[in-house]
């Protein structure tokens, strides 16, 4: 018998597949669990979008009306760190997703380490869209769109509105104050509190900053340090705040006190003077993906009204829509939630903040590299 | 005297040495060894491969530059997080098993045949109920408004911190190895021979000296390795010190993790695990000399 | 009470204080479960059981419990077994390199999960494994495998050499000897193998994120709960495991129990101590 030469993957993979079954007939259970073990993988399956998302993106709440329209089936996989989403989308076969959902920040790491595609701004209804959102610069670059946006919000302060009161809480400067010694919690990411300090330290834009003012910022930072109780992201964040440990949080916003308000927490939001920051979702397509057209059509779906308005009542968490149409959309069918994330039209609302002057991007350092912030908040850690 | 009993039967595992090699022990020696060349063995060359790659354009790029490795030793924090994570591990590997080893004693010595299994199974169940869920849970419990507080408050005493700090740290660690210290230290004594702890009570022992003299020598390489593995799964652990510790200050686990943050900067990253590797290996191959070690002395 | 009394009364409520914090987060997690607002604070709200009917209505669930049911019970015994071998490989033989033959069964645990993860993402992928539950499988059978050698060569450790040569001079085969001796020897340490190296692939999430692609296993939904809308579900399905693993304890501790007169079981040489 003639034998082919095989490739040191294929060997490993024969091997593996011996070895699996030698195992799994040492115990019936195993074996009967065997065949089930060796599925196609989502992605090779006609008929089904994969989707890397943050949590709560692939919930029937947000894709159900695509699916029931089209048939295609959506299957998400939740990553909870941006630079996990860009380990995995980096090292997965290629083709993997389809369809990524990520923060504008690492959208642009995405498009540098070319893992997503160009779009066409006429396939959208981009005239829908409030018209600071139309050409968003977190996800253009160089005159060319590579994501569509579909969900932002704003970073201020959170605190709790027990203990402080909303005057108090109009300058970042309240942290500082002795009253909230071993009271101020950290959110668990370098970029969101210290673009903060830097709008308290004055610089505007807070990212694009001088070595020299960057010198002041890690100054501001450290001086912050007897004043702070925990560092911590998501759950940890949650119970800093739900628990009383922490009445401020600086770099934060209604996505996290909205879930907490909901359960009664006594917490609140607000962009102080000096400024906040947006965060921003946009979704784009791989440039692996076997389905283009398909994937399209998703993207499409979430810039509709109806899919904006999902994306606004979408259980995991809350954020602002930047559709006016599904502004209205939601005002019609969900007014409720339409109140509670100041998206009515006739009324105060979000968008006024930007009328203020008050909200920057938030967006990575510009004179200085991502490490030297990243190095700095570690060292604010330990001091 | 009895102790050199037990050295003297231990001792005879030496003869079985002899015996050639054939079907019968390459059956049991080759599994493990390709199993692990092949799947674990590639990872970690990678591993320590990708140490001297750099990040370009956030993608990770192969190249051989020692500059991750210049950078990362050379931080002036690096070293204070290294020997913290350091102290915080035998910490906890000395509180969990002073902790465990009273416990595993009375379990091992006093407890009935069915009471013995009972609270094996039961040190088992805490491994299927997650452990984020059971950290998370601890902080209900330990926060400024939390059960303790509360009851402590009753007392007119407190509040006391007690998460945010080392003492969060440390419940942490010991909800991780509290029950695999337990484990292990009850198999190790449960395994000590009962004749010789009898011999020492009729020598007239008493049950402390019996414990220092009998039990503990001849549970030695179980106790060792119950303390071996509680340093490691606390020198390695996120989990605690994130969320009961509050990040502050930070251990080698929450410095990875801060680390990858500079743009998916995993090289990096990976010379703090690479430092770790070594250094649990080095622990763990000392531990190893410790408990088989001192097996020739009369 | 003579002080020794006292003394024993003492140390059987210093024991039932450990179980009592090993307990602890499990019953804090029972009790938030059933409580009716997301973020448990004291006093506590009302009783709900809406995370319970949260966690039946999320369709991504079902599956993710039948990967890591699955998943960990090859694990389980694929690890015993390797576990096994290289544990008795260890206290049969002396051979040259055996320090390096300990470490590569000793080392995964030393490794960083996080970093561990991606450097499995990548090599699985390269073999073409990425994304399927083999994937979670071989990864935490390489974790796994320390736990139960350890468990098992400390069994082996505590037997009395002479046995199995003794078993040979009376010209038993190395196979029966094997069979007759070590085995039932080591039978409770291998059923302790086989039980805790499935717990630690049951509660393993940081790897199995990297490796599984769509195959998720319930730890990684935890983990997504975790990191997303946290809520009290993620205590309710805690609370599920424990309440099914629980019953599986009692009930094996029933058999036990039935076993026991009928064969004596290897721990029983101890008893009689006290």
């Amino acid at each position: 018998m003639m034998r082919k030469p095989i490739g040191p993957g294929q060997f490993l993979a024969t091997l593996n597949r011996r070895e699996f079954l030698k195992g799994s007939t040492a115990a019936a259970v195993g074996a009967a669990a065997a065949p089930a073990l060796w599925t196609l993988p989502a992605h090779a399956q006609q008929n089904v979008l994969t989707l890397l998302s943050w949590p709560g993106y692939a919930a029937p709440e947000v894709v159900g009306p695509f699916e029931q329209a089209t048939g295609v089936k959506i299957v998400g996989k939740e990553y909870t760190g941006g630079d996990n989403m860009l380990a995995l989308l980096n090292s997965s076969p290629p083709g993997t997703f389809d369809l990524v959902l990520s923060d504008a920040e690492y959208l642009h790491m995405l498009r540098e380490a070319d893992l997503i595609q160009k779009l066409e701004p006429a396939d959208f209804p981009m005239d829908d869209f409030w018209p600071e959102f139309q050409k968003f610069s977190g996800f253009w670059a160089d005159n060319d769109m590579y994501a569509i946006m579909t969900s932002f919000g704003y970073l201020g302060m959170t605190y709790n509105a027990d203990k402080l009161t909303r005057e108090e809480m109009e300058s970042y400067k309240i942290m500082w104050d002795p009253k909230v010694e071993k009271k101020v919690g950290m959110y668990d990411w370098y970029l969101p509190p210290m673009l903060c300090l830097s709008l308290y330290d004055g610089n505007k834009p807070p990212y694009d900053i001088t070595d020299e003012q960057f010198a002041k910022l890690k100054e501001t930072l450290f001086s912050l340090k007897p004043q702070v109780v925990g560092i911590g992201a998501f759950a940890g964040a949650f119970s800093m705040l739900s628990q009383g440990e922490a009445w401020i949080m600086p770099g934060t916003g209604a996505w996290l006190t909205l879930l907490l308000k909901k359960d009664g927490v006594p917490v609140d939001d607000i962009v102080p003077e000096e400024g906040g920051l947006q965060w921003s979702e946009g979704m784009a397509i791989a440039k692996a993906t076997s389905k283009p057209e398909l994937a399209l059509k998703f993207l499409q779906y979430m810039a509709s009204p109806e899919g904006q308005m999902r994306v606004a009542i979408k259980p995991a968490y809350s954020g602002s829509i930047p559709s006016k149409a599904g502004w209205k959309l939601l005002g019609e069918q969900h007014p409720d939630w339409s109140k509670l994330l100041l998206h009515e039209l006739d009324k105060p609302n979000v968008m006024d903040e930007y009328a203020k002057g008050k909200i920057f991007i938030r967006d990575l350092p510009k004179q200085q590299s991502l490490e030297e912030w990243n190095q700095a908040f570690t060292e604010f850690k330990n001091l | 005297m009895t102790v050199r009993t037990a050295e003297a039967i231990v001792e005879r595992v030496g003869v079985r040495s002899r015996v050639r090699i054939g079907p019968f022990a390459l059956f049991w020696a080759l599994p493990m060894v390709v199993w692990q060349l092949l799947f674990f063995v590639a990872p970690l060359c990678f591993l320590v491969v990708m140490t001297f790659w750099i990040v370009q354009n956030f993608r990770l790029t192969p190249a051989f530059d020692f500059q991750n490795w210049r950078e990362m030793l050379g931080a002036g924090y690096f070293w204070q997080i290294y020997f913290r994570t350091f102290v915080y591990g035998l910490l906890a590997a000395a509180t969990a098993s002073l902790i465990a080893f009273p416990c595993s004693y009375m379990l091992a010595f006093r407890a009935s045949f069915s009471l013995r299994w009972f609270s094996v199974f039961l040190l088992i169940t805490p491994f299927f109920t997650s452990y984020l869920v059971r950290t998370y849970s601890w902080k209900v419990v330990l926060t400024g408004n939390g059960i303790v507080n509360a009851g402590l408050g009753w007392l007119d005493l407190g509040p006391f911190e007690l998460v945010n700090n080392l003492f969060g740290t440390m419940v942490g660690y010991l909800t991780l190895t509290l029950p695999l210290v337990l484990l292990l230290q009850l198999f190790s004594l449960a395994y000590v021979d009962r004749n010789l702890v009898e011999a020492a009570h009729n020598l007239g022992c008493g049950a402390l000296r019996t414990v220092f003299l009998v039990v503990i020598p001849s549970a030695r390489v179980g106790l060792v390795l119950a303390a071996t593995f509680a340093f490691i799964l606390s020198f390695g652990d996120y989990v605690s010190p994130s969320l009961l510790g509050g990040s502050k200050p930070p251990t080698l686990s929450v410095l990875i993790v801060d680390v990858v943050k500079s743009g998916a900067n995993w090289p990096d990253a990976s010379v703090v695990a690479v430092v770790m590797i070594v250094t649990l290996l080095t622990v763990s191959f000392a531990a190893l000399i410790f408990a088989y070690g001192g097996r020739g002395r009369g | 009470m003579t002080p020794g009394r006292i003394a024993v009364w003492l140390l059987w409520s210093y024991v039932a204080a450990v179980f009592l914090f090993i307990m602890a987060p499990i019953a804090t997690s029972f009790v938030v479960s059933f409580n009716v607002d997301r973020f448990p604070t004291l006093p506590l709200g009302g009783f709900s059981s809406r995370w319970y009917e949260e966690i039946g209505r999320d369709p991504m669930l079902p599956p993710a419990f039948r990967n890591t049911i699955q998943a960990g019970l090859t694990v389980s015994v694929i690890a015993t077994f390797l576990g096994f071998a290289a544990a008795y490989t260890d206290y049969r033989y002396r051979f040259f390199g055996k320090p390096v033959y300990l470490t590569l069964a000793l080392l995964p645990p030393t490794i960083p999960v996080v970093i561990l993860g991606l450097a499995m993402l990548i090599f699985l992928s390269r073999i073409h494994l990425f994304g399927t539950l083999a994937a979670v499988v071989i990864s935490h059978v390489v974790v796994c495998l320390p736990f139960a050698m350890a468990l098992i060569r400390l069994r082996l450790s505590q037997m009395d050499p002479s046995l199995e040569a003794a078993a040979w001079n009376l010209g038993a085969t190395q196979w029966r000897a094997f069979r007759e001796v070590i085995l039932p020897f080591t039978l409770p340490a291998i059923l302790s193998a086989l039980f805790i190296t499935m717990a630690v692939s049951f509660d393993e999430y940081a790897i199995a994120w990297f490796v599984s692609g769509f195959e998720e296993t319930l730890p990684v939904r935890i983990l997504a709960m975790f990191q997303g809308q946290v809520s009290p579900r993620i205590n309710a399905i805690g609370s599920i495991v424990f309440t099914i693993t629980m019953t599986l304890v009692i009930m094996a501790q029933a058999l036990l129990l039935l076993r026991r007169p009928s064969r004596p079981a290897p721990l029983r040489r101890q008893e009689g101590v006290s």
